[in-house]
């Protein structure tokens, strides 16, 4: 109840916003900016001027697409996607993606050697951060976006193979990184009393 | 030929990066074999799905904006988002245009002064002179969006005028003078008015629509103000 409610008042705010009204406007993205301006902070990475300039490209383009928006989906999932397509292309017009082609096809099935060991990262988007901007990427829109495989692929122009490629490698990553976050010291021992059969995960 | 099993059930550990796979991935029955007998290899499992869940919540994440509202709202001005009172290509289809409010303005001004004076008695367009028009230049050209738009809600209320003009003094067309006829129009100004209102819900920001509209409810008004002169009072309207 309380949602469709929710669903209809942000219809008749999206109208106004569509007729002009800055208030209408100015409402959505109080109520999305920390949403949408995370996700394009996440797929940036380290620098907060260049995740600045985007998040506002991205807010602009939001604004100038709302007439097309037709109420199939909800509007924070729509903004969603705008703001990841707008940021990937934002990062290839600066070369910070250019080469994820390139970078998947050198990659080596070992793990990177590890030149952060004085890092400690305190949060996922920290120790991303560390990440090649091509892992990066692929590891957000998979692990923390929820996209597939198939449509990183599609996203990125690379194949399906490249981007699990791309995932493992940044996961093997972030696994060092976030050691003192995620490790788990009991595994071993609560299987050593039950040998042969799998731990429970 | 390479036996990846074989391989999988002697080597010391799976390789890292097919532990990260199986977060999502179904561990084949030698990989499983392993790990079952594998400490370290379960503890990696185990972490790596840790990290999955890491990553989940932080999908769930929100930090401070990156943008700020005062450094948006004038690039969303530039670009005609924000209406400001002046048209915007952004809304050309779509929006309501200050010109329509002008001329609907306009014309409500001249309808209502046109109905006073029609109920005070007086002939709304003057008494038996000619009305004077203003001299339009059927060939003018216009500088700007706002120039047309100005002459364009002239025209308009100049329409309007004539329109309200013509019903008053064309008696030949339409008989005024009895209440039953009278109560025909209103009828018929009722129906117009409904069917013009569904229409304006439609296409609320259609010009001829809502030239229409505005007529019709004009119209409406004019006629129950002209009944209401020839009723007893009793029997009068109050609802416009």
């Amino acid at each position: 109840m309380t949602n469709l409610l929710n669903m209809e008042t942000e219809s008749i705010v999206i109208r106004r916003a569509i007729d002009g009204d800055e208030r209408a406007l100015r409402s959505l993205w109080a109520r999305h900016a920390p949403h949408i301006d995370m996700v394009v902070r996440r797929l940036v990475g380290g620098d907060p001027d260049v995740a600045a300039d985007i998040a506002q490209e991205v807010w602009i383009q939001i604004f100038r697409a709302l007439p097309s928006y037709r109420g199939d989906s909800q509007f924070s999932t729509w903004a969603h996607r705008i703001a990841v397509n707008r940021t990937l292309n934002a990062l290839r017009k600066t070369r910070r993606l250019a080469n994820l082609e390139t970078e998947v096809k050198e990659d080596s099935a070992s793990v990177e050697p590890d030149n952060d060991r004085s890092f400690v990262a305190q949060s996922i988007e920290e120790a991303a951060s560390k990440l090649s901007p091509g892992a990066r990427a692929v590891f957000m829109l998979h692990d923390v976006e929820g996209y597939t495989h198939e449509e990183i692929a599609t996203e990125l122009g690379i194949t399906t193979g490249g981007s699990k490629s791309q995932l493992f490698k940044a996961r093997a990553k972030l696994r060092k990184l976030l050691a003192h976050l995620v490790d788990v010291k009991d595994v071993g021992l609560q299987r050593k009393d039950t040998e042969h059969v799998a731990p429970a995960y | 030929m390479w036996d990846y099993n074989a391989r999988i059930q002697n080597m010391s550990h799976l390789p890292t990066e097919r532990l990260a796979a199986l977060v999502d991935e179904v561990p084949t029955s030698s990989e499983l074999a392993h790990i079952t007998g594998c400490d370290e290899c379960a503890r990696a499992r185990a972490v790596f799905r840790a990290l999955a869940e890491m990553a989940v919540t932080e999908s769930t994440r929100i930090g401070s904006p990156l943008t700020r509202w005062e450094t948006l709202a004038p690039v969303l001005v530039s670009d005609g988002v924000i209406d400001t009172g002046r048209g915007s290509p952004f809304r050309r289809h779509t929006v309501r245009r200050p010109w329509v409010q002008a001329a609907a303005a306009l014309f409500l001004l001249a309808g209502g002064v046109a109905a006073g004076r029609y109920t005070a008695g007086a002939s709304t367009f003057g008494s038996g002179k000619p009305t004077t028009i203003a001299n339009t230049d059927s060939l003018r050209t216009f500088h700007s969006i706002d120039d047309a738009r100005t002459v364009q809600a002239q025209s308009q209320l100049l329409y309007q005028t004539a329109t309200a003009y013509l019903a008053q003094n064309d008696t030949g067309s339409l008989a005024t003078d009895s209440p039953s006829a009278m109560r025909a129009r209103l009828a018929a100004l009722d129906r117009a008015r409904e069917v013009m209102g569904k229409a304006l819900n439609e296409a609320p920001y259609d010009p001829v629509i809502n030239g229409y509209y505005l007529t019709t409810i004009g119209q409406r008004e004019a006629t129950i103000r002209q009944l209401n002169t020839v009723l007893p009072a009793s029997m009068r309207s109050i609802s416009y």
